[in-house]
């Protein structure tokens, strides 16, 4: 998450119009879902990978670590999708390998991999912050926004006081064994609670003293996107589509 | 129960955030107008979101040596309410979707529909049903959370089934197949989160009556379950 918000702030493309960034991303993620997997998949993760590191100078590492990360939950979702049932339900029910199943996980991790591969290069190109005048624009209730900023500025510091507490519980032994887990468990969540509603009092307090009323104002660097560079977005994702259907035949 | 990105084909995903929406224009309407009466909702809104989402990296322990984390849906939709809790559910997926790969853009409506949809109002419901029927608040916890646990992820193997239906029994039988594989791990969570539940509600009472008091104010229908 921190690797995310890093790289995020520090590449090349972190200048660029968001929208640009977003098309790109989210144009690829519907063409991964509607094209066939095979070979439009790698067509597309060979695209963003290259945007990406190439590109923005995304680091690699940070790269393929993040790509990387839910393989575990990308196959074992693909396994449930691989087994059918057979036999009588109740009389010896047992889960058999479908004929098909094999081809159409593959596909699944296929398709799930590109689609983690477009998302990615948003995310490490573009900090979130970047992205809500567009939400603000495209009409979502104000509410709603102003909640997802309050919410981001205190995901990094709340993860930084979860973990001091659970570290503090944890050298004191609290995590050894099932009944204590789930006291510290307990106790460790109480807590957090009360700190984070603490925070929250503390933090309108200091607005209230800054004249709050219930507005959050933030200044934003906005551009332009560059017609070309969304043309050129738009030409490079009807290729691929023309491409992978062409192979594909 | 998040399912992943590009798990679901477009049709489907489409479909469940139509569903969904609906929901979380009611539940924007309702939190706005909260806004309104009192600014000092946003914020509280908003730590509870970070707070759900921090809370989420917490591992929670499981008999089958899997582990899952607690998603403090059933607590949050006790206090806050489900309308509130569909939208600070959505803002939780959103944000595990980008910054954990937890979940995805593309499945977001479907994934907001059984975790920020479904659990809140089974949780919600099922409190103001036993509190009615004259159970404690301990017990009326441990079921509206762990019940609300269960629909969810029922949801999403009826959301699953839909997608990838098995070939010889249909969509009633990937049903039973992803129930039964879920089964393993989502029932002794749906307990341990509805014990949990009770357990972070009686530290709160212990520790923190003014808070609970302060969140009476913002949600005003709750107080009578609350104050005990």
């Amino acid at each position: 998450m921190r690797l995310i918000d890093r790289v995020a702030h520090h590449n090349r493309w972190r200048r660029r119009h968001p929208i640009e960034k977003l098309v790109l991303a989210l144009g690829m993620l519907i063409l991964d879902l509607v094209l066939p997997p095979y070979p439009a998949g790698p067509i597309i993760a060979a695209i963003m990978l290259a945007a990406a590191i190439g590109g923005a100078g995304v680091p690699a590492v940070a790269y393929l670590r993040l790509l990387l990360a839910p393989v575990g939950f990308v196959l074992a979702g693909a396994a449930a999708v691989m087994v059918g049932v057979a036999g009588e339900p109740g009389l010896g029910w047992h889960f058999v390998l479908l004929p098909s199943g094999r081809i159409i996980a593959l596909k699944l991790v296929l398709r799930a991999l590109t689609a983690i591969a477009s998302l990615n290069f948003l995310i490490l190109t573009t900090p979130v912050e970047n992205l809500l005048p567009l939400f603000r624009r495209w009409r979502v209730p104000g509410a709603v926004v102003d909640l997802i900023m309050v919410t981001y500025r205190f995901l990094f510091v709340f993860s930084d006081t979860l973990e001091a507490m659970r570290t503090a519980q944890d050298i004191r032994l609290g995590y050894s064994g099932w009944r204590r887990t789930y006291r510290s468990l307990a106790m460790l969540t109480a807590a957090f609670l009360g700190r984070v509603l603490d925070r929250a009092r503390r933090l309108e307090m200091g607005l209230a003293a800054r004249g709050y009323r219930g507005d959050l104002p933030v200044l934003v660097d906005e551009g332009r996107p560059s017609w070309p560079v969304m043309g050129g977005i738009l030409a490079l994702q009807l290729a691929t589509a023309f491409l992978s259907l062409h192979l594909s035949r | 129960m998040h399912i992943m990105e590009g798990y679901l084909p477009i049709e489907h995903c489409v479909a469940w955030t139509v569903a969904a929406a609906p929901f979380v224009a009611a539940g924007a309407r309702s939190i706005s107008r909260r806004m309104e009466e009192n600014p000092r909702v946003k914020l509280l809104l908003g730590v509870t979101a970070a707070f759900t989402f921090t809370l989420s990296a917490l591992k929670l322990p499981s008999v089958t040596g899997s582990s899952s984390h607690p998603t403090g849906i059933g607590l949050g939709a006790v206090i806050f309410g489900p309308g509130a809790m569909t939208v600070i559910g959505l803002i939780v997926l959103l944000f595990q979707a980008l910054l954990l790969a937890h979940g995805g853009i593309s499945t977001l409506g479907a994934n907001t529909f059984s975790m920020a949809i479904v659990g809140p109002w089974v949780s919600y419901g099922i409190y103001r049903l036993a509190r009615r029927a004259g159970l404690s608040l301990g017990p009326a916890l441990f079921f509206a959370a762990a019940l609300g646990d269960l629909a969810t992820y029922v949801t999403t193997s009826v959301q699953l089934a839909l997608a990838f239906p098995d070939p010889a029994r249909g969509v009633v039988g990937a049903m039973l197949k992803f129930m039964g594989i879920f089964a393993i791990t989502q029932v002794p969570l749906a307990a341990s989160e509805g014990f949990l539940t009770v357990l972070v509600m009686n530290q709160l009472i212990a520790y923190s009556r003014p808070e609970l008091r302060d969140l009476g104010i913002v949600t005003k229908t709750e107080t009578g379950g609350i104050a005990e």
